[in-house]
């Protein structure tokens, strides 16, 4: 078994490289997932594990720690609420900005998108507003979609899902409008993929580069995060929105005790958040 | 690419045949050591990656690991060991009999194809 001071150090290591924290109960997790990576990379013991991939450079061994950590559970839009205040309000709301000449497009950024669902489900929602607002044109909106996980994300390029991941939130209307049926899976089809750039990117890393957004999706990942890490991101994702920004979290999860930066909002059965104005002038950051 | 899985749970060889699928990769199943290697002798070693179970009936995963490694046609395809427990002296084992990668149960899809694109040397 692996000694609890090994654990500390690997427990460490994962928490400053991508923000996740492990409580001491986690030990048969990190135990059970980074073993064969340990053999494999021809360590005996967890100490020289961290030690190798404390010196590797190239953070291939690093990514590799990360992605035998993470959870990547993911589904078609999930919790439904946000996809319908997209639909409902956001998409009307910048419609109206676009056709009176206001707003060039509509930038949004979906944070830790696991295997595509979420963005997919973003831009499929956007297409069936179109339907509707003939004004609109898809490059009337940029979706990046990010993770910290390369094989996640060569998932969500691919845009190939086999019948069980199909089943999981997506109905069989948007199914058959949206994804072409091959003999063995369902591949999305280039109207929707064309829509979402994909990239790879750490949360625990600068994210300016990206440049500013009306709406950024950061859903189910806070909660594995430390408080302190919360509370940075949020800031920072604060800084990173446009004036009037919103954000959508995961079902679950509230931001309340961590940031007074947004407020609250409600539609429906849904909640997001709004930055709130006044704080916008205390951001350094220049706006691009 | 042509996958091959040896294992003999049925269910384990429909999830690998998924991830495989997703990947539009070729899939090819095994239900035990000797029919893994009766398929590789049949394909004349034509096999990109093998997904080898460590437990099976007949001929088992570490019995079929070292006859591959013993073959000069078959020894260079990558090997990922997929095992239920965590037993540090077998997975040691494997690896210096030249497996590849191991792969640990319960995996997700995503695991499964994390490991697959390793086996290949495919940088995802
Ligand atoms: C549970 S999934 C959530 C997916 C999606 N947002 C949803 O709600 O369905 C969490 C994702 O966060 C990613 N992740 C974990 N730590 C990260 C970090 N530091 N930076 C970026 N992504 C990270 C994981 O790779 C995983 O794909």
């Amino acid at each position: 078994m692996i000694s609890l001071e090994e654990f500390h150090l690997i427990r460490d290591y994962i928490e400053k490289h991508c923000g996740i924290y492990l409580s001491d109960e986690k030990v048969y997790l990190v135990e059970t997932r980074l073993t064969a990576l340990m053999f494999e990379q021809g360590c005996k013991s967890f100490r020289e594990l961290y030690q190798k991939a404390v010196l590797d450079r190239t953070h291939v061994l690093r990514d590799k720690i990360i992605e035998n950590i993470t959870t990547n559970e993911t589904y078609w839009f999930r919790d439904l609420h946000p996809f319908g205040i997209l639909d409902e309000v956001l998409f009307k709301h910048y419609a109206d900005e676009i056709t009176a000449g206001r707003k060039d497009k509509i930038r949004i950024w979906c944070s830790a998108c696991s295997t595509g669902q979420e963005p997919y489900s973003i831009a499929m929602t956007f297409r069936e507003f179109m339907r509707e607002n003939h004004r609109l044109r898809p490059d009337h909106i940029e979706i990046t979609a990010s993770d910290i996980s390369s094989t996640v994300l060569f998932i969500g390029k691919m845009g190939r899902y086999d019948n069980l991941s199909m089943s999981r939130g997506l109905s069989e209307e948007f199914r058959d409008r949206y994804f072409v049926r091959g003999d063995k899976v369902w591949t999305i089809k280039d109207e929707i993929k064309q829509m979402v750039k994909f990239q790879k990117l750490n949360l625990q890393e600068n994210f300016h580069h990206l440049g500013r957004q009306d709406i950024v999706f950061c859903r189910n990942i806070l909660i594995y995060f430390s408080t302190e890490f919360k509370q940075n991101i949020l800031r920072r994702i604060a800084s990173l929105l446009r004036p009037n920004g919103y954000l959508f979290l995961g079902a679950s999860e509230s931001i309340i005790m961590y940031t007074q930066e947004y407020e609250m909002l409600r539609h429906a059965m849904g909640l997001y958040y709004q930055i709130k104005q006044n704080e916008e002038k205390h951001h350094a950051y220049s706006v691009r | 690419m042509r996958i091959l899985s040896v294992d003999d749970s049925a269910a384990t060889r429909q999830f690998i045949k998924k991830a495989v699928d997703v990947l539009g990769f070729e899939f090819l199943e095994a239900a035990d050591g000797r029919e893994g290697l009766e398929i590789l002798k049949r394909e004349n070693g034509r096999i990109d990656l093998i997904l080898l179970d460590r437990h099976m009936p007949v001929m088992d995963g570490m019995a079929m690991l070292e006859e591959l490694k013993a073959d000069d046609k078959l020894r260079m395809i990558p090997v990922t060991m997929v095992t239920v427990e965590v037993e540090r002296a077998e997975i040691q084992r494997a690896i210096a009999c030249g497996a590849k990668n191991y792969l640990i149960k319960p995996f997700t899809q995503e695991n499964l194809i994390g490991k697959i694109l390793e086996g290949l040397n495919i940088a995802p």
